[in-house]
Protein backbone atom coordinates (compact mmCIF):
# COMPACT_ATOMS: atom_id res chain seq x y z
CA UNK A 1 0.00 0.00 0.00
CA UNK A 2 2.73 2.29 1.22
CA UNK A 3 4.97 1.99 -2.16
CA UNK A 4 1.99 2.46 -3.95
CA UNK A 5 1.67 5.59 -2.81
CA UNK A 6 4.91 6.29 -3.01
CA UNK A 7 4.82 5.35 -6.80
CA UNK A 8 1.62 7.64 -7.23
CA UNK A 9 3.76 10.62 -5.27
CA UNK A 10 6.38 10.16 -7.49
CA UNK A 11 5.01 9.64 -10.83
CA UNK A 12 2.54 13.04 -10.17
CA UNK A 13 6.01 15.11 -8.99
CA UNK A 14 8.20 14.11 -12.13
CA UNK A 15 5.14 13.90 -14.39
CA UNK A 16 5.37 18.09 -15.02
CA UNK A 17 8.65 17.86 -15.92
CA UNK A 18 8.32 15.83 -18.39
CA UNK A 19 5.93 16.85 -19.70
CA UNK A 20 7.27 20.46 -19.82
CA UNK A 21 10.75 19.49 -21.18
CA UNK A 22 9.02 16.96 -23.45
CA UNK A 23 6.83 19.41 -25.30
CA UNK A 24 9.42 22.73 -25.18
CA UNK A 25 12.38 21.02 -25.41
CA UNK A 26 12.32 17.48 -26.72
CA UNK A 27 9.76 18.29 -29.36
CA UNK A 28 11.49 21.37 -31.04
CA UNK A 29 14.98 19.70 -31.04
CA UNK A 30 13.41 16.64 -32.41
CA UNK A 31 11.90 18.71 -35.39
CA UNK A 32 14.58 20.99 -35.97
CA UNK A 33 16.41 17.54 -36.68
CA UNK A 34 14.01 16.57 -38.89
CA UNK A 35 13.72 20.23 -41.11
CA UNK A 36 17.08 20.29 -41.16
CA UNK A 37 16.89 18.02 -44.30
CA UNK A 38 14.37 20.39 -45.61
CA UNK A 39 13.99 23.60 -47.58
CA UNK A 40 11.27 24.56 -44.40
CA UNK A 41 9.94 27.77 -44.78
CA UNK A 42 7.77 27.61 -41.33
CA UNK A 43 4.24 27.50 -43.24
CA UNK A 44 4.14 24.81 -45.80
CA UNK A 45 6.83 24.09 -48.11
CA UNK A 46 8.68 21.47 -46.15
CA UNK A 47 10.74 19.54 -48.70
CA UNK A 48 13.46 17.16 -48.32
CA UNK A 49 16.44 18.12 -49.90
CA UNK A 50 18.66 16.00 -47.87
CA UNK A 51 22.42 17.00 -46.55
CA UNK A 52 21.77 19.80 -48.91
CA UNK A 53 21.36 22.54 -46.19
CA UNK A 54 25.03 21.19 -44.12
CA UNK A 55 26.82 20.87 -47.47
CA UNK A 56 25.61 24.41 -48.59
CA UNK A 57 26.62 26.05 -45.33
CA UNK A 58 29.74 24.68 -45.49
CA UNK A 59 30.52 25.32 -49.20
CA UNK A 60 29.08 28.89 -48.77
CA UNK A 61 32.10 29.88 -46.61
CA UNK A 62 29.84 31.00 -43.96
CA UNK A 63 30.83 28.33 -41.76
CA UNK A 64 34.92 29.08 -41.90
CA UNK A 65 33.46 32.46 -40.74
CA UNK A 66 31.56 31.37 -38.10
CA UNK A 67 34.16 29.12 -37.24
CA UNK A 68 36.76 32.06 -37.13
CA UNK A 69 34.59 34.44 -34.88
CA UNK A 70 34.02 31.78 -32.79
CA UNK A 71 38.06 30.76 -32.11
CA UNK A 72 38.41 34.73 -31.63
CA UNK A 73 35.53 35.16 -29.39
CA UNK A 74 37.07 31.95 -27.10
CA UNK A 75 40.25 33.99 -26.40
CA UNK A 76 37.91 35.37 -24.00
CA UNK A 77 37.79 31.71 -21.40
CA UNK A 78 41.57 32.07 -20.41
CA UNK A 79 41.17 35.86 -20.16
CA UNK A 80 38.03 35.70 -17.56
CA UNK A 81 39.35 32.73 -16.08
CA UNK A 82 42.99 33.86 -15.09
CA UNK A 83 42.03 37.64 -14.32
CA UNK A 84 38.69 35.98 -12.27
CA UNK A 85 41.07 33.40 -10.45
CA UNK A 86 43.57 36.63 -9.57
CA UNK A 87 40.55 38.47 -8.31
CA UNK A 88 39.27 35.26 -5.92
CA UNK A 89 43.33 35.20 -4.61
CA UNK A 90 42.73 38.65 -3.83
CA UNK A 91 39.48 38.46 -2.08
CA UNK A 92 40.71 35.26 -0.24
CA UNK A 93 43.19 37.50 1.55
CA UNK A 94 40.47 38.70 3.12
CA UNK A 95 41.32 42.52 3.62
CA UNK A 96 39.43 44.84 5.31
CA UNK A 97 35.79 45.63 3.35
CA UNK A 98 36.44 42.62 1.14
CA UNK A 99 33.02 41.86 1.30
CA UNK A 100 32.06 44.76 -0.36
CA UNK A 101 34.69 44.25 -3.01
CA UNK A 102 32.98 41.00 -3.82
CA UNK A 103 29.82 42.15 -4.12
CA UNK A 104 30.91 44.90 -6.15
CA UNK A 105 33.14 42.58 -8.62
CA UNK A 106 29.77 40.59 -9.46
CA UNK A 107 27.83 43.62 -10.22
CA UNK A 108 27.82 43.12 -13.90
CA UNK A 109 26.15 40.08 -13.74
CA UNK A 110 23.26 41.77 -12.53
CA UNK A 111 22.86 44.15 -15.22
CA UNK A 112 21.18 42.90 -18.49
CA UNK A 113 23.73 41.87 -21.25
CA UNK A 114 21.97 43.86 -23.53
CA UNK A 115 22.10 46.93 -21.29
CA UNK A 116 26.26 46.05 -21.14
CA UNK A 117 26.29 45.45 -24.96
CA UNK A 118 24.66 48.70 -25.67
CA UNK A 119 26.81 50.56 -22.89
CA UNK A 120 30.47 49.29 -24.75
CA UNK A 121 29.22 50.07 -28.04
CA UNK A 122 28.67 54.00 -27.07
CA UNK A 123 32.14 53.68 -25.05
CA UNK A 124 33.44 52.29 -28.32
CA UNK A 125 31.82 54.54 -30.78
CA UNK A 126 33.99 56.89 -32.81
CA UNK A 127 33.30 59.69 -30.57
CA UNK A 128 32.87 57.99 -27.68
CA UNK A 129 34.72 58.01 -24.29
CA UNK A 130 37.47 55.46 -24.78
CA UNK A 131 38.57 57.31 -28.03
CA UNK A 132 38.47 60.86 -26.31
CA UNK A 133 40.58 59.46 -23.95
CA UNK A 134 43.37 58.26 -26.12
CA UNK A 135 42.93 61.43 -28.10
CA UNK A 136 43.88 63.23 -24.85
CA UNK A 137 46.68 61.32 -24.01
CA UNK A 138 48.24 61.74 -27.23
CA UNK A 139 47.37 58.95 -28.97
CA UNK A 140 44.93 60.43 -31.45
CA UNK A 141 45.97 57.67 -34.26
CA UNK A 142 44.46 54.76 -32.35
CA UNK A 143 41.32 56.29 -32.09
CA UNK A 144 39.81 54.24 -34.70
CA UNK A 145 36.07 53.10 -35.38
CA UNK A 146 36.36 49.89 -33.52
CA UNK A 147 32.82 48.52 -35.15
CA UNK A 148 34.52 49.36 -38.53
CA UNK A 149 36.41 45.82 -39.18
CA UNK A 150 35.92 42.89 -37.84
CA UNK A 151 39.06 41.83 -35.91
CA UNK A 152 38.40 45.34 -33.87
CA UNK A 153 34.84 44.61 -33.40
CA UNK A 154 35.58 41.08 -31.98
CA UNK A 155 37.98 42.48 -29.56
CA UNK A 156 36.04 44.80 -28.03
CA UNK A 157 33.46 42.14 -27.79
CA UNK A 158 35.83 39.83 -26.28
CA UNK A 159 36.83 42.79 -23.93
CA UNK A 160 33.11 43.20 -23.22
CA UNK A 161 32.40 39.31 -22.26
CA UNK A 162 35.38 39.07 -20.14
CA UNK A 163 34.81 42.62 -17.84
CA UNK A 164 31.55 40.96 -17.87
CA UNK A 165 32.50 37.15 -16.84
CA UNK A 166 35.43 38.54 -14.03
CA UNK A 167 32.84 38.19 -11.11
CA UNK A 168 31.20 35.27 -12.09
CA UNK A 169 34.54 33.59 -12.22
CA UNK A 170 35.47 35.15 -8.99
CA UNK A 171 33.15 34.07 -7.11
CA UNK A 172 32.97 30.30 -8.14
CA UNK A 173 36.81 30.04 -7.84
CA UNK A 174 36.62 31.81 -4.35
CA UNK A 175 33.96 29.10 -3.58
CA UNK A 176 36.25 26.66 -4.31
CA UNK A 177 39.31 28.34 -2.50
CA UNK A 178 36.85 28.10 0.86
CA UNK A 179 36.79 24.04 0.86
CA UNK A 180 41.19 24.03 1.01
CA UNK A 181 42.03 23.93 4.87
CA UNK A 182 43.07 26.15 6.57
CA UNK A 183 45.77 23.88 7.81
CA UNK A 184 47.52 23.67 4.54
CA UNK A 185 48.20 27.65 4.85
CA UNK A 186 49.37 26.91 8.39
CA UNK A 187 51.99 24.69 7.11
CA UNK A 188 53.01 26.76 4.32
CA UNK A 189 53.57 29.53 6.14
CA UNK A 190 55.72 27.33 9.06
CA UNK A 191 57.29 26.07 5.67
CA UNK A 192 58.80 29.66 4.70
CA UNK A 193 56.56 30.00 1.56
CA UNK A 194 55.86 33.32 0.27
CA UNK A 195 52.60 34.57 -1.08
CA UNK A 196 52.68 33.80 -4.66
CA UNK A 197 54.82 30.40 -3.58
CA UNK A 198 51.55 29.57 -1.37
CA UNK A 199 49.01 31.09 -4.24
CA UNK A 200 50.37 29.65 -7.33
CA UNK A 201 52.09 26.52 -5.70
CA UNK A 202 49.71 25.39 -3.14
CA UNK A 203 45.99 26.90 -3.98
CA UNK A 204 45.76 26.80 -7.57
CA UNK A 205 46.36 23.16 -8.07
CA UNK A 206 43.74 22.47 -5.67
CA UNK A 207 41.72 23.89 -7.49
CA UNK A 208 42.04 21.72 -10.56
CA UNK A 209 38.47 20.67 -10.52
CA UNK A 210 36.44 24.20 -10.17
CA UNK A 211 38.96 25.59 -13.07
CA UNK A 212 38.49 22.69 -15.37
CA UNK A 213 34.34 23.57 -14.24
CA UNK A 214 34.82 27.54 -15.08
CA UNK A 215 36.55 27.14 -18.10
CA UNK A 216 34.05 24.73 -19.87
CA UNK A 217 31.50 26.21 -18.39
CA UNK A 218 32.58 30.04 -20.05
CA UNK A 219 33.09 27.74 -23.17
CA UNK A 220 29.78 26.57 -23.61
CA UNK A 221 28.57 30.20 -22.23
CA UNK A 222 30.91 31.59 -25.00
CA UNK A 223 28.77 29.12 -27.65
CA UNK A 224 25.41 29.92 -26.72
CA UNK A 225 24.88 33.05 -24.92
CA UNK A 226 26.23 35.69 -26.71
CA UNK A 227 23.30 37.05 -28.60
CA UNK A 228 22.75 40.03 -26.69
CA UNK A 229 26.68 41.29 -26.90
CA UNK A 230 26.36 40.77 -30.82
CA UNK A 231 22.85 42.38 -31.20
CA UNK A 232 23.60 45.15 -28.76
CA UNK A 233 27.10 45.77 -30.69
CA UNK A 234 27.05 44.45 -34.26
CA UNK A 235 24.36 43.02 -34.99
CA UNK A 236 26.48 40.09 -36.23
CA UNK A 237 27.71 41.96 -39.75
CA UNK A 238 28.76 43.64 -41.57
CA UNK A 239 27.44 40.61 -43.49
CA UNK A 240 28.04 37.50 -41.33
CA UNK A 241 31.41 39.14 -40.09
CA UNK A 242 31.34 38.85 -36.24
CA UNK A 243 28.20 36.17 -36.20
CA UNK A 244 28.44 32.52 -34.53
CA UNK A 245 26.55 30.17 -34.60
CA UNK A 246 23.57 31.04 -32.27
CA UNK A 247 23.65 34.64 -33.71
CA UNK A 248 23.56 32.75 -37.44
CA UNK A 249 20.15 30.99 -36.63
CA UNK A 250 19.01 34.27 -35.56
CA UNK A 251 20.00 35.81 -38.48
CA UNK A 252 18.53 32.54 -41.10
CA UNK A 253 15.15 32.79 -39.59
CA UNK A 254 14.26 35.97 -38.00
CA UNK A 255 16.98 38.42 -38.73
CA UNK A 256 15.63 41.01 -41.13
CA UNK A 257 16.54 40.96 -44.69
CA UNK A 258 18.29 37.84 -44.51
CA UNK A 259 15.77 35.65 -45.72
CA UNK A 260 13.21 33.01 -44.23
CA UNK A 261 15.67 30.21 -44.55
CA UNK A 262 14.55 28.02 -41.75
CA UNK A 263 15.81 25.13 -43.19
CA UNK A 264 20.04 26.15 -42.87
CA UNK A 265 18.78 27.68 -39.51
CA UNK A 266 17.64 24.49 -38.23
CA UNK A 267 20.65 22.60 -39.88
CA UNK A 268 22.77 25.33 -38.05
CA UNK A 269 20.67 24.35 -34.90
CA UNK A 270 21.52 20.95 -35.17
CA UNK A 271 25.66 21.79 -35.60
CA UNK A 272 25.38 23.70 -32.45
CA UNK A 273 23.18 21.36 -30.01
CA UNK A 274 25.89 18.45 -31.19
CA UNK A 275 28.38 20.89 -30.32
CA UNK A 276 27.16 21.79 -26.84
CA UNK A 277 26.07 17.99 -25.62
CA UNK A 278 29.48 17.24 -26.43
CA UNK A 279 31.07 19.42 -24.35
CA UNK A 280 28.39 18.81 -21.87
CA UNK A 281 29.36 15.02 -21.89
CA UNK A 282 32.92 15.71 -21.46
CA UNK A 283 32.14 18.29 -18.64
CA UNK A 284 30.39 15.33 -16.63
CA UNK A 285 32.92 12.88 -18.04
CA UNK A 286 36.20 14.39 -17.28
CA UNK A 287 35.43 15.96 -13.53
CA UNK A 288 33.22 12.88 -12.91
CA UNK A 289 30.61 15.26 -12.10
CA UNK A 290 27.61 12.04 -12.61
CA UNK A 291 28.73 10.70 -9.42
CA UNK A 292 29.23 13.97 -8.25
CA UNK A 293 24.98 14.37 -9.22
CA UNK A 294 23.44 11.94 -8.40
CA UNK B 1 57.39 41.42 8.86
CA UNK B 2 54.65 43.31 10.08
CA UNK B 3 55.32 46.16 8.18
CA UNK B 4 55.56 43.89 5.08
CA UNK B 5 51.61 42.40 5.70
CA UNK B 6 50.79 45.93 6.11
CA UNK B 7 51.84 46.82 2.86
CA UNK B 8 50.47 43.70 1.09
CA UNK B 9 47.16 44.60 3.01
CA UNK B 10 47.37 48.11 1.07
CA UNK B 11 48.45 46.97 -2.37
CA UNK B 12 45.22 44.12 -2.56
CA UNK B 13 42.83 46.78 -0.94
CA UNK B 14 44.35 49.45 -3.77
CA UNK B 15 43.78 47.08 -6.72
CA UNK B 16 40.67 45.69 -5.42
CA UNK B 17 39.25 48.86 -5.48
CA UNK B 18 40.83 50.05 -8.87
CA UNK B 19 38.93 47.03 -10.04
CA UNK B 20 35.45 48.31 -7.96
CA UNK B 21 36.14 51.50 -10.21
CA UNK B 22 36.48 50.19 -13.48
CA UNK B 23 32.63 48.46 -12.55
CA UNK B 24 31.41 51.37 -11.07
CA UNK B 25 32.16 53.24 -13.58
CA UNK B 26 30.37 52.38 -16.56
CA UNK B 27 26.93 53.35 -13.97
CA UNK B 28 28.10 56.60 -13.26
CA UNK B 29 28.64 57.65 -16.88
CA UNK B 30 25.33 56.62 -17.19
CA UNK B 31 23.93 58.43 -14.66
CA UNK B 32 25.51 61.71 -15.56
CA UNK B 33 24.84 62.29 -18.57
CA UNK B 34 21.25 61.25 -18.60
CA UNK B 35 21.25 64.36 -16.78
CA UNK B 36 22.53 66.71 -19.50
CA UNK B 37 20.97 68.04 -22.43
CA UNK B 38 21.73 66.71 -26.16
CA UNK B 39 24.55 69.30 -26.68
CA UNK B 40 25.95 69.18 -23.04
CA UNK B 41 26.89 66.00 -23.73
CA UNK B 42 28.20 66.41 -27.06
CA UNK B 43 30.44 69.20 -25.73
CA UNK B 44 32.00 67.30 -22.25
CA UNK B 45 30.54 63.32 -21.85
CA UNK B 46 32.96 63.12 -18.47
CA UNK B 47 31.78 66.34 -16.18
CA UNK B 48 29.10 66.73 -14.05
CA UNK B 49 26.22 68.03 -15.56
CA UNK B 50 26.44 72.05 -15.30
CA UNK B 51 23.63 74.21 -14.14
CA UNK B 52 19.96 72.91 -14.41
CA UNK B 53 19.77 68.80 -13.69
CA UNK B 54 17.98 68.22 -16.78
CA UNK B 55 15.29 65.76 -15.67
CA UNK B 56 13.31 65.35 -19.32
CA UNK B 57 14.94 62.45 -20.35
CA UNK B 58 13.29 60.55 -17.58
CA UNK B 59 10.28 61.68 -17.98
CA UNK B 60 10.13 61.04 -21.60
CA UNK B 61 10.83 57.52 -20.98
CA UNK B 62 7.84 57.43 -18.49
CA UNK B 63 5.51 59.60 -20.42
CA UNK B 64 6.36 58.71 -24.16
CA UNK B 65 8.14 55.08 -23.57
CA UNK B 66 5.88 53.92 -20.78
CA UNK B 67 8.57 52.75 -18.68
CA UNK B 68 6.48 51.70 -16.13
CA UNK B 69 4.35 49.69 -18.49
CA UNK B 70 7.01 47.70 -19.79
CA UNK B 71 8.20 47.48 -16.44
CA UNK B 72 4.65 45.77 -15.57
CA UNK B 73 4.96 43.29 -18.59
CA UNK B 74 8.71 42.22 -17.40
CA UNK B 75 7.40 42.00 -13.98
CA UNK B 76 4.55 39.47 -15.10
CA UNK B 77 6.55 37.78 -17.07
CA UNK B 78 9.40 37.02 -14.44
CA UNK B 79 7.37 36.50 -11.76
CA UNK B 80 5.07 33.64 -13.85
CA UNK B 81 8.18 32.24 -14.40
CA UNK B 82 9.59 32.09 -11.16
CA UNK B 83 6.23 30.50 -9.42
CA UNK B 84 6.09 27.94 -12.10
CA UNK B 85 9.49 26.90 -11.39
CA UNK B 86 9.06 26.70 -7.53
CA UNK B 87 5.55 24.66 -8.45
CA UNK B 88 7.12 22.26 -10.46
CA UNK B 89 10.65 22.52 -9.46
CA UNK B 90 10.16 21.70 -5.60
CA UNK B 91 8.10 18.60 -6.47
CA UNK B 92 10.85 17.24 -8.72
CA UNK B 93 13.43 17.98 -6.73
CA UNK B 94 12.06 16.80 -3.31
CA UNK B 95 11.36 13.06 -5.69
CA UNK B 96 14.92 13.07 -6.84
CA UNK B 97 16.55 13.93 -3.29
CA UNK B 98 14.49 11.53 -1.02
CA UNK B 99 13.05 8.62 -2.84
CA UNK B 100 14.52 5.74 -4.27
CA UNK B 101 13.26 4.02 -7.52
CA UNK B 102 14.42 2.31 -10.59
CA UNK B 103 16.25 4.59 -13.24
CA UNK B 104 16.60 7.59 -10.80
CA UNK B 105 20.00 8.19 -12.19
CA UNK B 106 19.24 7.95 -15.44
CA UNK B 107 16.20 10.38 -15.18
CA UNK B 108 17.94 12.83 -13.10
CA UNK B 109 20.76 13.30 -16.19
CA UNK B 110 18.46 13.14 -18.47
CA UNK B 111 16.48 16.17 -17.41
CA UNK B 112 20.31 17.39 -16.21
CA UNK B 113 21.80 17.20 -19.59
CA UNK B 114 19.11 19.57 -20.96
CA UNK B 115 20.77 22.14 -19.05
CA UNK B 116 23.22 24.10 -21.24
CA UNK B 117 20.88 23.60 -24.64
CA UNK B 118 20.57 27.17 -25.84
CA UNK B 119 16.96 28.56 -26.54
CA UNK B 120 18.45 29.24 -30.12
CA UNK B 121 18.18 25.67 -31.35
CA UNK B 122 14.59 24.87 -30.29
CA UNK B 123 13.19 28.78 -31.07
CA UNK B 124 12.31 28.07 -34.81
CA UNK B 125 10.22 25.03 -33.74
CA UNK B 126 8.47 26.67 -30.75
CA UNK B 127 7.56 29.36 -32.76
CA UNK B 128 5.64 27.88 -35.16
CA UNK B 129 3.84 25.92 -32.38
CA UNK B 130 2.95 28.86 -30.46
CA UNK B 131 1.73 30.50 -33.63
CA UNK B 132 -0.44 27.63 -34.59
CA UNK B 133 -1.78 27.33 -30.58
CA UNK B 134 -2.24 31.24 -31.07
CA UNK B 135 0.36 32.37 -28.29
CA UNK B 136 2.55 34.16 -29.87
CA UNK B 137 2.43 38.29 -28.03
CA UNK B 138 1.27 36.04 -25.13
CA UNK B 139 2.99 36.34 -22.01
CA UNK B 140 2.71 32.88 -21.13
CA UNK B 141 4.72 31.86 -24.51
CA UNK B 142 8.01 33.20 -22.72
CA UNK B 143 7.01 31.64 -19.57
CA UNK B 144 6.70 28.76 -21.15
CA UNK B 145 9.70 28.83 -22.87
CA UNK B 146 11.63 29.92 -19.47
CA UNK B 147 10.30 27.00 -17.15
CA UNK B 148 11.73 24.64 -19.77
CA UNK B 149 15.10 26.67 -20.01
CA UNK B 150 15.57 26.89 -16.38
CA UNK B 151 13.90 24.11 -14.97
CA UNK B 152 16.88 21.47 -14.81
CA UNK B 153 19.28 24.06 -13.38
CA UNK B 154 16.49 24.90 -10.66
CA UNK B 155 16.34 21.17 -10.05
CA UNK B 156 20.44 20.58 -10.28
CA UNK B 157 20.66 23.59 -7.34
CA UNK B 158 17.13 22.30 -5.18
CA UNK B 159 17.78 18.90 -5.13
CA UNK B 160 21.17 19.51 -3.99
CA UNK B 161 19.98 21.51 -1.16
CA UNK B 162 17.33 18.94 -0.33
CA UNK B 163 19.81 16.09 -0.05
CA UNK B 164 21.04 18.01 3.61
CA UNK B 165 17.39 17.56 4.85
CA UNK B 166 17.85 14.90 7.28
CA UNK B 167 15.92 12.03 6.83
CA UNK B 168 14.51 11.61 10.16
CA UNK B 169 12.15 15.10 10.11
CA UNK B 170 10.57 13.58 7.48
CA UNK B 171 9.97 10.25 8.78
CA UNK B 172 9.02 12.27 11.92
CA UNK B 173 6.32 13.91 9.94
CA UNK B 174 5.19 10.48 8.35
CA UNK B 175 4.57 9.64 11.67
CA UNK B 176 2.91 12.46 12.77
CA UNK B 177 0.45 11.59 10.19
CA UNK B 178 1.54 14.22 7.30
CA UNK B 179 0.68 13.27 3.53
CA UNK B 180 2.81 13.91 1.11
CA UNK B 181 1.98 17.48 0.03
CA UNK B 182 1.95 18.16 3.97
CA UNK B 183 5.81 16.75 4.08
CA UNK B 184 6.73 19.10 1.45
CA UNK B 185 5.15 21.68 2.97
CA UNK B 186 6.05 21.31 6.24
CA UNK B 187 9.60 19.93 6.41
CA UNK B 188 10.93 20.41 2.27
CA UNK B 189 9.72 23.90 2.44
CA UNK B 190 11.14 25.31 5.58
CA UNK B 191 14.82 23.35 5.17
CA UNK B 192 15.21 23.92 1.76
CA UNK B 193 14.80 27.57 2.01
CA UNK B 194 18.39 28.51 1.01
CA UNK B 195 17.79 27.03 -1.94
CA UNK B 196 13.86 28.12 -2.93
CA UNK B 197 15.31 31.74 -1.99
CA UNK B 198 17.74 31.64 -4.11
CA UNK B 199 16.54 30.36 -6.94
CA UNK B 200 13.55 33.31 -6.92
CA UNK B 201 16.15 35.50 -6.95
CA UNK B 202 18.32 34.14 -9.59
CA UNK B 203 15.82 33.68 -11.95
CA UNK B 204 13.30 36.23 -11.61
CA UNK B 205 16.71 38.11 -12.77
CA UNK B 206 17.44 36.28 -15.67
CA UNK B 207 13.91 36.38 -16.47
CA UNK B 208 14.32 40.31 -16.07
CA UNK B 209 17.78 40.59 -18.04
CA UNK B 210 17.13 38.58 -20.92
CA UNK B 211 16.24 39.63 -24.89
CA UNK B 212 16.39 36.69 -27.14
CA UNK B 213 13.22 35.00 -26.38
CA UNK B 214 10.87 37.84 -25.58
CA UNK B 215 12.10 39.77 -28.67
CA UNK B 216 10.89 36.57 -30.57
CA UNK B 217 8.00 35.84 -28.83
CA UNK B 218 6.42 39.15 -27.90
CA UNK B 219 5.69 41.12 -31.20
CA UNK B 220 2.52 43.20 -29.85
CA UNK B 221 3.87 46.53 -28.40
CA UNK B 222 1.78 46.15 -25.58
CA UNK B 223 3.12 42.83 -24.49
CA UNK B 224 6.89 43.78 -25.27
CA UNK B 225 9.50 43.61 -21.99
CA UNK B 226 11.74 46.33 -21.30
CA UNK B 227 14.62 44.48 -22.55
CA UNK B 228 13.09 44.28 -25.90
CA UNK B 229 11.79 48.03 -25.61
CA UNK B 230 15.15 48.73 -24.72
CA UNK B 231 16.67 47.16 -28.02
CA UNK B 232 14.59 48.74 -29.79
CA UNK B 233 15.07 52.55 -28.36
CA UNK B 234 19.14 52.21 -28.67
CA UNK B 235 18.66 51.42 -32.21
CA UNK B 236 16.14 53.96 -33.52
CA UNK B 237 17.21 57.01 -31.04
CA UNK B 238 21.10 57.24 -31.94
CA UNK B 239 20.56 60.82 -31.96
CA UNK B 240 19.29 61.50 -28.81
CA UNK B 241 22.28 59.64 -26.47
CA UNK B 242 21.24 61.30 -23.06
CA UNK B 243 17.43 59.68 -23.75
CA UNK B 244 19.39 56.46 -23.97
CA UNK B 245 21.50 56.85 -21.13
CA UNK B 246 18.30 57.29 -18.97
CA UNK B 247 16.64 54.16 -20.61
CA UNK B 248 19.45 51.90 -20.02
CA UNK B 249 19.61 53.05 -16.15
CA UNK B 250 16.63 52.56 -15.70
CA UNK B 251 16.06 49.27 -17.19
CA UNK B 252 18.86 48.42 -14.64
CA UNK B 253 17.62 49.76 -11.59
CA UNK B 254 14.94 46.94 -10.53
CA UNK B 255 17.84 43.73 -11.00
CA UNK B 256 20.23 46.09 -9.09
CA UNK B 257 17.78 46.90 -6.27
CA UNK B 258 16.99 43.19 -5.90
CA UNK B 259 20.80 42.40 -5.75
CA UNK B 260 21.24 45.04 -3.30
CA UNK B 261 18.69 43.34 -0.44
CA UNK B 262 19.70 39.93 -1.20
CA UNK B 263 23.25 40.05 -2.42
CA UNK B 264 24.59 37.89 0.65
CA UNK B 265 22.14 35.16 -0.78
CA UNK B 266 23.00 35.12 -3.75
CA UNK B 267 27.08 35.41 -3.36
CA UNK B 268 26.49 32.38 -0.88
CA UNK B 269 24.25 29.99 -3.04
CA UNK B 270 26.96 30.77 -5.76
CA UNK B 271 29.84 29.90 -3.98
CA UNK B 272 27.99 26.58 -2.98
CA UNK B 273 26.66 25.67 -5.94
CA UNK B 274 27.59 26.47 -9.76
CA UNK B 275 25.16 28.31 -11.75
CA UNK B 276 25.64 30.13 -15.03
Amino acid sequence: MKKRKNFLAILLSLLPVFAILAVFRVYPIVTSLLKSFTNWDGLYRSDWVGLQNYVNFVRSGQFWMVLRNTLILLINVPLQVFIGLVVALLLYEKVKGWQFYRAMVYTPQIISAVIIGFLFKIFFGFNGPFNLVLKAVGLGSLAIEWFGNSYTALGVIVFSVVWFSIGWQAIVILGGMSAIPSSVFEAAIIDGANYWQRAFKIVVPMLVRVIEFAVIASGVWTLTQLFPFLFAMTRGGPGYETSTLDYMIYLKSFGLGFGRDYGTATAIAVLLLVLVLALTLIEMQVANRADDWS
Amino acid sequence: MARRVKLKGILISALLAVLTLTFLYPMYFMLINSLKTRSEYFVNQFNLPSGQLQLSNYATMISQFRILNLFKNSFIVSSLTVVGLLIVGTFASFVFAKYRFRGRTAIYLAVIATMFIPSQVTIIPLYVLFSRIGLVSTYWSVVLSYLALFLPEAILLMTANFRGIIDELLEAAEIDGCNYFQKVWNVVLPMGRAAIFLSIIFYFIMAWNDLFTPMIFLQSMEKRTVMVALAALMGRYTGAPTLQFAGLLLSAVPALVVYILFQRHIIRGLSVGAIK
